[in-house]
C-alpha cells in the first residue's frame, strides 16, 4: 500500500491518541485519587466544544476559544464536584458511576436544549500544511499532538516535583495517612477533579475543528475513552498514555485495512487484553478500597 | 397450601391491576410497561441480587431480538419459534461473554459491558449490514403467521402473551429468592471470600446468575421483536444504555415490586414528559442524580415499608438490602 497514505495515518492515529489521553487521564486520575468513576467528564468535553465553537462563532477568536471553553468546562466540574460528588466520595464506586452517568444524560439533553440537534462545523484554528517526510500534514493535528505531550510533561512534573503532588501521589496509596498528616484531602479532591473537567474540556476544544460538535459528540466517545482507560489499567497515568496511542493507532491504521473494522479492532484488543490481564496493562490489583 | 396461595398471590394481586389497567390505560402503553418491566427485572436481579451493574444491557436486548428477526425474517413464520429462537440466541451469546466478563471487578465489568454495547451495535449495523439491513432494520410484521388461543400478531392480542410472560418472569425470579442459588447469589455479593469458604463455587454461581439475567434481558428482546414487527441497530444504542439501570434505581434496588413500579413511572413520565418539552433526557438524568443522593431507596424501597406498616402484611416479601 500507499507509503504516504501509511504516514499521514500514523499522524492521524496520533493526534486521535491525543485527544484520548486528555480525556482519559482525568478519568484516570479522578479513579486513582477517589476511588470514582466521573463519566461526566465527557459532559465537560462535550461543554467544551460547544463553548469553544459559540466563542469562536461570536468573536472569531481560534485559540482563546478552546480556552474559554477548557475554563467553561472546569467550572462546571466545580460546581458538580461542590454539589454532587463532595456528598458521595465515602460511597462505592458503582454509585458514583450510576450518579455521573446521570448528570452526563442530564448535560447532554440540556445541550440539545441550548444547541439543538443539529452538528455545527468548527472553524480551524491553523490552516497550514507542513511536510513530514514528504507528506502534507495540517500542522493543527500536531500542534494537538504537542499539546498532549506537553500536558503529559505538565502532570508529570505536578505529580513528582511538587508538594502538592506529592501529597496526592501519597493519597492514591492511603488516604487516611495522607489526612493524618494534616492535608486536607478534600480540596486536592476538588483541585484534581477541576483538573481532570479542565482536561476533558480542552480535549473537546480541540477535537472540535476536526469533528462536527454535535450533542452526541460526548456519548460517541465514551466506548474510545473506556477502552484508553481499561488498557491502560484505571488509575496508572503512563497506561493511560501508551493505551491511548495504541487505541490512536488502531482505529486510524485499522481504518485504511478494512474500514468496518477500525470500530471493531480495538475492542477485539480489549477483550484480549482483559483476558490477560483484568486489571489492565499498568493497572494495579491493590488499588482497592 | 395456604402458602402457596399466599405466595401466588403477592404475584398476581399486582399483574391482576395490571391486567385491569389495560382497558384503562392506552394499549401501547400497557405493553411497553410490561416488555419494560421483563428487561428491567434482569437489570434488577444482577444489581440488587448479585452486585453486577451493567451498562450494557442493550447488547443482550439486541441478542434477543435479532436472534428472532432473523428466525422471522429469513427461516420461518411462527412467532412463537421466533421468540424461542430469540431467547436461545441471548442464552448462547451471554453464556460465552459471561465467560470472560465475570471474572472482572464490578468497574471494569460496568465498562466492558458498555464497550460490548457498542461492538454488537457496530457489528449489527456495519459489518452484517448485508444480513441485517444495516440502519433500516428488519421488517417482519407482515411475515408473521396468527398464532392460535392468542394472536401474537396484533397488540391486542399480544399484550396478554406479554403479559403471561412477565408473570411467568416475576414467579421466576421470586422462586430464586427462596432457593439456595439465590442465596449463593446474595452472597457473593455481600462477600465472595466467604462463598467460597462454604464450598460454593463463586465463579459458577456469578456465571449463572449472569446468564440467566441476560437471556431475561434476551427475552425482553425478542417481545420487542415480535410486538414491532422492526428490529434495527438501535436497539443496542449505548445512548440508551443507562434506562435499565435508571429505571431499577428508580423502582427500587433489589426489590421484587420495583422493576415493575419503575418501569411505569418511567414510562409514563417519558411519555408525559416528551410530550411537553420534547428532551426527556435532561429530566430522566435529574431524576437518576435526585434519587442517588436521597440515598437510592427508589419508588417501591420507600413506599414498601410505609404499605407493610398500613397492613402488617404477613409474609414480608424477600427484599434483602444490604
Amino acid at each position: 500500500m500507499d507509503l504516504n497514505l501509511w504516514i499521514s495515518g500514523v499522524v492521524y492515529g496520533l493526534s486521535m491518541g491525543s485527544i484520548f489521553f486528555l480525556l482519559a487521564a482525568g478519568l484516570s486520575l479522578c479513579f486513582g485519587l477517589m476511588r470514582i468513576i466521573s463519566l461526566d467528564q465527557l459532559l465537560y468535553y462535550s461543554l467544551g466544544a460547544y463553548v469553544a465553537y459559540q466563542v469562536n462563532v461570536s468573536t472569531g477568536l481560534t485559540w482563546p476559544a478552546m480556552a474559554a471553553g477548557a475554563l467553561a468546562a472546569g467550572a462546571l466540574s466545580w460546581v458538580v464536584e461542590r454539589w454532587v460528588f463532595d456528598r458521595i466520595y465515602a460511597r462505592e464506586i458503582t454509585f458514583t458511576m450510576i450518579t455521573s452517568f446521570g448528570i452526563l444524560v442530564a448535560g447532554v439533553g440540556a445541550i440539545k436544549y441550548v444547541w439543538g440537534l443539529v452538528p455545527r462545523p468548527m472553524g480551524i484554528p491553523v490552516e497550514a500544511q507542513v511536510a513530514v517526510l514528504g507528506v502534507n500534514i495540517p500542522l493543527y493535528r500536531l500542534i494537538v499532538i504537542a499539546i498532549a505531550a506537553g500536558v503529559y510533561g505538565a502532570i508529570q512534573w505536578l505529580l513528582n516535583r511538587t508538594i502538592v503532588g506529592t501529597a496526592i501521589r501519597a493519597a492514591v496509596e492511603d488516604v487516611d495517612q495522607v489526612e493524618g498528616l494534616g492535608v486536607d484531602v478534600y480540596r486536592l479532591f476538588t483541585g484534581t477533579f477541576v483538573g481532570a473537567g479542565v482536561l476533558s474540556g480542552l480535549a473537546g476544544a480541540l477535537h472540535g475543528p476536526l469533528v462536527m460538535v454535535d450533542p452526541q459528540m460526548g456519548l460517541e466517545v465514551v466506548p474510545f475513552v473506556f477502552m484508553v482507560v481499561i488498557i491502560g489499567g484505571l488509575g496508572s497515568l503512563k497506561g493511560t498514555l501508551v493505551s491511548a496511542f495504541l487505541v490512536g493507532q488502531v482505529v486510524s491504521l485499522g481504518s485504511l485495512v478494512y474500514a468496518p473494522l477500525a470500530q471493531m479492532a480495538p475492542f477485539a484488543a480489549m477483550l484480549l487484553i482483559l483476558l490477560w490481564r483484568p486489571t489492565g496493562l499498568y493497572g494495579s490489583a491493590l488499588l482497592r478500597r | 397450601m395456604k402458602g402457596r396461595v399466599r405466595w401466588w398471590a403477592g404475584i398476581l394481586v399486582p399483574f391482576a391491576a395490571l391486567a385491569l389497567g389495560r382497558w384503562a390505560l392506552p394499549l401501547p402503553f400497557v405493553v411497553e410497561v410490561l416488555i419494560f418491566s421483563v428487561y428491567t427485572m434482569a437489570c434488577n436481579f444482577l444489581l440488587g441480587r448479585v452486585g453486577f451493574i451493567s451498562f450494557g444491557q442493550p447488547a443482550y436486548l439486541a441478542a434477543g431480538a435479532y436472534g428472532t428477526a432473523f428466525y422471522l425474517y429469513y427461516f420461518g413464520r411462527d412467532p412463537l419459534v421466533g421468540m424461542l429462537a430469540g431467547v436461545l440466541s441471548g442464552l448462547v451469546f451471554a453464556a460465552v461473554v459471561g465467560l470472560v466478563f465475570v471474572r472482572l471487578r464490578s468497574d471494569y465489568f460496568a465498562l466492558v459491558n458498555l464497550a460490548l454495547a457498542v461492538i454488537v451495535y457496530h457489528v449489527m449495523q456495519k459489518v452484517l449490514a448485508p444480513i441485517t439491513k444495516g440502519d433500516n432494520g428488519l421488517w417482519f410484521l407482515d411475515r408473521m403467521r396468527a398464532t392460535p388461543l392468542v394472536d401474537l400478531t396484533r397488540p391486542e392480542g399480544f399484550v396478554w402473551f406479554a403479559w403471561l410472560v412477565a408473570v411467568g418472569v416475576w414467579a421466576l425470579y421470586k422462586y430464586l429468592d427462596d432457593t439456595v442459588f439465590g442465596a449463593c447469589c446474595l452472597a457473593t455479593k455481600t462477600n465472595e471470600d466467604k462463598v467460597k469458604f462454604l464450598g460454593y463455587h463463586d465463579f459458577k454461581v456469578r456465571w449463572t446468575a449472569f446468564t440467566l439475567a441476560n437471556t431475561t434481558a434476551a427475552l425482553a428482546g425478542s417481545l420487542y421483536g415480535v410486538y414491532f414487527g422492526f428490529v434495527s441497530p438501535e436497539m443496542a444504542s449505548a445512548a440508551r444504555a443507562a434506562d435499565p439501570v435508571v429505571v431499577t434505581i428508580l423502582g427500587g434496588t433489589g426489590t421484587l415490586y420495583g422493576p415493575l413500579v419503575g418501569s411505569l413511572a418511567y414510562v409514563g413520565m417519558k411519555d408525559l414528559v416528551s410530550g411537553v418539552v420534547g428532551n426527556w433526557e435532561f429530566f430522566v438524568g435529574l431524576l437518576l442524580v435526585v434519587i442517588m443522593l436521597a440515598g437510592e431507596r427508589g419508588i417501591w424501597g420507600t413506599l414498601e415499608p410505609w404499605l407493610r406498616r398500613r397492613w402488617t402484611w404477613r409474609r414480608a416479601t424477600p427484599a434483602l438490602q444490604e
